[in-house]
């Protein structure tokens, strides 16, 4: 609960305060970091916490996107139901490619998830009659307008409502399922554990929540294109979840919202941006695996010695701390 | 038509042996640290921009084979260095995150590359001057492109010295023997270390010789190199990861697959097909066609 006090409610303050200070190119901006924070903690979910490294996070995302646009736009539907159509569609596509690759190794894994995601942007790049391609699709906005704040007010509710979701799981029998098969399958077979249904239930909760993100990301921009589905996209999506701090809660806020405050401050190029990002990335990886989340707690860890005057027992605090992977 | 027939398939088979290159590259790696390198068609990209380079400031348009081979040098040094700063320290990890580690590691250094060459040499094309003339067989009435046979030509001649190089050299054993078993090369007094380092050098430098000798056939981007790596690794899955056989008679199988494709049935959906292939194999047979258990002790 202290850690959660610790990040969550600054992070919350920030994301409330945010729309009275910036104007209307920022709160964009804003939205598309929190559609990205949403993201990272669907991926961290599977990829951090169950340790099945799935490269198909935008794929689902697309998914959803495309798929509430269609409801949308060719059965005039609502669109909270559209959203809700687009989410199922990315978890039913998510539990029919679970059912067919989570039995695989690591490897293997990542490959076809890997491929699934191309095959999903080729297919959207293909059929143009119906995605009209490259050329972007236009879809109606949230609440008929474009402006950003109430979309952005949306996306705030999504990405708290992930990381609660999130905390949840980790709380529940089956939190400790996910961690357990994750750090040894085999003992986690041999302990009674049904690895596969497992991994299969985390997959689909993961990609329900990336096609929803989605969903509600196409309204909010109210454009399409098969460029979603790029690879680039999961790259940034990595980069801003391990920025963050890779199996930690709270993580992928802050690495996505990091990243994206960064690259909005540095005004350099996309390309320079992501240069310095990935070259982060490799340094955190490298030297400090626990990347900003765990200056945080060392940071708390400090505080703590501070308050209460006694630096004997603050060490024995910062050792005693879960680490980097809870 | 029995020359159209034929023109299929020479192009197939030139093709075939630079896909090889490629995808021999990819599984020797992974034979050997058990790692996916997605940086490589960054490796490729740096080949080709090395060789453009050697082409128009050293060398001049006659010497490509030996700017090929300065390229790979060039590639395999850089591979030497980020083997040994960025990927070794996996080994301090247990299996699992071995292979999250060194996913993360190079899809960074995949985004890092790309994005420092849109820097350095912007968004351009650049075509290096043709390796050699069209050649015409007039007895088969046949037309060959000559940059393709030029490439094809290196590219089997870069095939057959690594073949040399690992079946009959004691140092070419100790790798087959490290991705063998590790622990078993390690007991025999094989200096893992040493045989990672070079082994990634080596793949790499793989990459670089195919986007070197391809430069003016398919022209020096930023993202030339993805391609050639989405076709590797649908090879490497057919063939069976980190066989070696596997690779090559795979690489021979997807050229012919797509040149035959391209010209007997419609071209749009012809990226798919090798998608549809690779999950159908990941599916089936997750050993691919040659792929054998790996030997535990």
């Amino acid at each position: 609960v202290r850690r959660l006090l610790a990040v969550g409610l600054p992070v919350a303050l920030v994301l409330v305060a945010l729309p009275f200070v910036l104007n209307g190119y920022g709160v964009q901006v804003a939205t598309v970091a929190l559609y990205y924070v949403v993201l990272g903690v669907s991926w961290n979910l599977i990829a951090g916490y169950t340790g099945q490294f799935s490269l198909a996070q935008h794929a689902f995302a697309t998914i959803g996107a495309y798929a509430s646009a269609v409801v949308a736009l060719a059965l005039h539907l609502p669109l909270p139901v559209a959203i809700l159509a687009g989410m199922l569609a990315a978890a039913l596509v998510g539990l029919a490619l679970g059912w067919v690759t989570l039995g695989m190794q690591g490897v293997y894994f990542a490959i076809a998830t890997w491929a699934f995601a191309e095959s999903v942007r080729i297919l959207l790049a293909v059929n143009y009659q119906i995605t009209r391609g490259d050329m972007g699709l236009a879809v109606p906005f949230l609440f008929d307008s474009p402006d950003p704040t109430p979309a952005y007010a949306v996306f705030v509710v999504l990405a708290l409502g992930a990381v609660g979701l999130n905390a949840l799981l980790l709380r529940r029998k089956i939190g400790y399922r996910m961690r357990a098969l994750r750090d040894d399958q085999e003992l986690a077979l041999a302990a009674g554990i049904d690895v596969v249904k497992t991994k299969r239930l985390v997959f689909v909760v993961s990609t329900a929540m990336a096609g929803l993100a989605g969903a509600v990301y196409g309204h909010a921009v109210g454009l399409l294109s098969p460029s979603q589905a790029n690879f680039s996209q999961m790259a940034f999506i990595i980069i801003a979840v391990v920025l963050g701090g890779f199996r930690t809660l709270w993580g992928p806020v802050v690495g996505a919202l990091v990243a994206q405050g960064l690259a909005e401050a540095l005004r350099a190029s996309a390309e320079a941006r992501l240069v310095i990002f990935a070259a982060l990335v490799l340094v955190i990886v490298r030297v400090y695996p626990p990347g900003i989340m765990g200056l945080v707690d060392r940071a708390t860890a400090l505080l703590d010695a501070w308050s209460t005057r006694r630096p004997g027992r603050a060490r024995v605090a910062a050792a005693s701390r879960p680490g980097p992977s809870p | 038509v029995p020359q159209l027939l034929l023109q299929v398939l020479v192009v197939g088979l030139l093709m075939g042996v630079v896909y090889a290159l490629m995808a021999l590259g990819i599984t020797f790696i992974a034979s050997i640290m058990k790692l996916i390198n997605w940086s490589m068609g960054e490796f490729y990209m740096l080949g080709s921009y090395l060789q453009y380079q050697l082409l128009s400031r050293v060398f001049g348009p006659q010497l490509w084979f030996l700017a090929v081979l300065v390229s790979m040098l060039g590639v395999f040094v850089l591979g030497l260095l980020v083997q040994r700063s960025l990927l070794a320290p996996m080994f301090r990890y247990d299996q699992a995150r071995r292979f999250e580690y060194a996913t993360i590691i190079t899809i960074a250094l995949s985004v890092l590359l790309q994005n420092a060459a849109i820097i350095v040499a912007g968004p351009y094309q650049y075509a290096p001057k043709d390796y050699l003339p069209s050649v015409v067989v007039a007895s088969l009435l046949l037309s060959l492109n000559g940059t393709r046979l030029a490439s094809a030509l290196g590219a089997a001649l870069v095939l057959l010295v690594f073949w040399w190089f690992l079946r009959r050299t004691t140092v070419g054993l100790a790798f087959l023997g490290t991705a063998q078993n590790r622990l078993g090369a390690q007991t025999a007094g094989i200096r893992l270390q040493r045989v990672d380092m070079v082994a990634f050098g080596l793949g790499v430098a793989l990459a670089a010789a195919a986007g070197a000798l391809l430069a003016p056939v398919f022209l020096v981007y930023p993202t030339d190199g993805a391609v050639s790596t989405v076709k590797g690794f649908e090879i490497i899955v057919i063939g069976g990861l980190g066989s070696l056989p596997g690779a090559v008679v795979a690489a021979f199988a997807l050229a012919l697959v797509e040149s035959f494709g391209s010209v007997y049935i419609s071209p749009a959906y012809q990226d798919l097909y090798g998608f549809a292939f690779l999950m159908l194999f990941l599916l089936v047979r997750p050993q691919g066609l040659f792929g054998e258990r790996e030997r535990r002790v």
